[in-house]
C-alpha cells in the first residue's frame, strides 16, 4: 500500500527532529572537545615552559615501538537505533611476556606512578576515572596500567602539567572522538532516510496531483454533459 | 549498506596533525607503530617545512592503503592544505574528524559533518 503524502510528512518530521536530537549532542560534544584541547594545548606549554632548557615534550622523545593501548572498536547499531556503526574506544593491556618483564623491572615505579597520575586525573577531571570504571568491561589490574604509558617517554619523573595534558588527552580519546565519530555516522544514516523519504513524496505528491487533475477533468465533463443536456429539455 | 568485513580490523585511530596536537593524542596512548620491516607509523606531525605532498600521501595511506585504521584526526587547518582531498572523501571507513589546533580553532563553516547538515536543510 503507498503511503499518503500526509504520513511521508510525518515520516520526515520524525526523522529530522531525530535528525537536530543528533546535531545538537554532536554540537556539544565538539564544544568539549575543543575546551579539552585547549587544556591539552595550555598544559603542554606550561610543561615545556617549566622544562630544563632545550627540551620539549614532542617528537624527539616518541618511542619507535610505540604500541596502541587504546583502540578503536567499531560494532553495528541495534536494529531499532538505525543501520549505522558505533565506534568505541577500547584500552588493551601489554603482551603476557612483556608484562612480566616490565612488572620485574619497575614495579614499584608502576604503583608510585599510578598513583600519581590517578592523583593528576581526578585533579584534572573526575569523570576520567569515572570512564574507566563505567566503561562496561572489567578495569585492568593497576599494575598492567602503565605497561604503555607514553608518561615513560619523557622521563620517570614527568612535569605535573604533562600528566594533566594525558588526563584530558585520555577524555577526549575514550568519551568524545568515538562519539563524535558515531553520531556521524548515525547522522549520515538519518540523512539517507530523509532524503528518501523526500523522493517518496514527491512521488505521491505528483500522483496526487495527477489525480486530481484527472477528478477535475471527470467533473468539467460530468458538468459539461449536464449543460448539454439542459438546453434540449 | 556496510559489512562486518569492512570494519572489523580497523583499530587504530590515526592522526595528522601539529606537534602538540599529535603529543596530546598519543599522550592518551593511541600511537602505534607496526612490526618492521615496515614500521608505518600512524601519525604524521606536520610542521611548516613538510609539504603539501607529504600531507596528501599520509592522508591516502591512512584512508585507503592502510585497512587497520577505524578514525582519522586531522587538524582543521592542515585538512585545508588538502581541502580538495579531504572534501572528495566518500568512504565510510576510516571516518575522518577535523580537529582545532593551538594556533587555529575549529570553525564550524568547514566542518564535514555541519556542511551535510546544511546540504539536507537545502543551503
Amino acid at each position: 500500500m503507498a503511503e499518503t503524502t500526509v504520513d511521508l510528512d510525518t515520516t520526515i518530521d520524525t526523522l529530522l527532529e531525530r535528525y537536530l536530537t543528533l546535531l545538537d549532542e554532536y554540537t556539544r560534544l565538539r564544544a568539549r572537545l575543543n575546551g579539552l584541547q585547549s587544556g591539552i594545548y595550555q598544559n603542554l606549554a606550561r610543561a615545556n615552559f617549566s622544562a630544563q632548557r632545550g627540551v620539549r615534550y614532542g617528537q624527539d622523545h616518541y618511542d619507535d615501538r610505540m604500541q596502541a593501548a587504546r583502540r578503536v572498536q567499531i560494532t553495528q547499531s541495534s536494529p531499532s537505533a538505525g543501520h549505522h556503526v558505533i565506534f568505541d574506544m577500547i584500552k588493551v593491556t601489554a603482551d603476557e611476556s612483556e608484562e612480566n618483564d616490565d612488572k620485574n623491572n619497575t614495579k614499584k615505579e608502576d604503583q608510585q606512578e599510578e598513583q600519581d597520575e590517578k592523583k593528576s586525573a581526578a585533579a584534572a577531571t573526575t569523570k576520567d576515572d569515572n570512564n574507566h570504571d563505567g566503561s562496561g568491561k572489567p578495569s585492568p589490574p593497576p599494575k598492567k596500567r602503565n605497561n604503555h604509558d607514553p608518561l615513560r617517554w619523557f622521563g620517570l619523573l614527568s612535569p605535573q602539567p604533562l600528566r594533566l595534558a594525558q588526563a584530558q588527552a585520555v577524555q577526549a580519546v575514550e568519551e568524545i572522538i568515538p562519539r563524535l565519530a558515531s553520531l556521524s555516522a548515525a547522522m549520515a544514516d538519518v540523512e539517507l532516510q530523509v532524503r528518501r523519504a523526500r523522493k517518496k513524496r514527491s512521488k505521491a505528491e505528483k500522483v496526487d496531483h495527477q489525480k486530481k487533475l484527472q477528478q477535475q477533468e471527470g467533473h468539467l465533463h460530468g458538468n459539461g454533459g449536464q449543460e448539454e443536456v439542459l438546453p434540449a429539455h | 549498506m556496510t559489512s562486518q568485513q569492512d570494519y572489523k580490523d580497523r583499530q587504530f585511530l590515526a592522526v595528522i596533525g601539529d606537534e602538540d596536537s599529535v603529543t596530546g593524542l598519543l599522550l592518551a596512548g593511541i600511537g602505534h607503530v607496526t612490526a618492521p620491516p615496515d614500521a608505518q607509523k600512524n601519525f604524521l606531525v606536520v610542521d611548516n617545512k613538510t609539504d603539501n605532498a607529504a600531507i596528501e600521501s599520509a592522508f591516502e595511506r591512512f584512508t585507503t592503503e592502510r585497512k587497520d585504521i577505524g578514525i582519522v584526526l586531522i587538524n582543521q587547518h592542515i585538512a585545508d592544505r588538502i581541502r580538495h582531498r579531504v572534501d572528495t572523501y566518500t568512504a565510510a571507513f576510516p571516518t575522518i574528524l577535523e580537529i582545532p589546533s593551538k594556533d587555529h580553532p575549529y570553525d564550524p563553516e568547514k566542518d564535514s559533518v555541519l556542511r551535510r547538515v546544511r546540504r539536507l536543510f537545502g543551503e
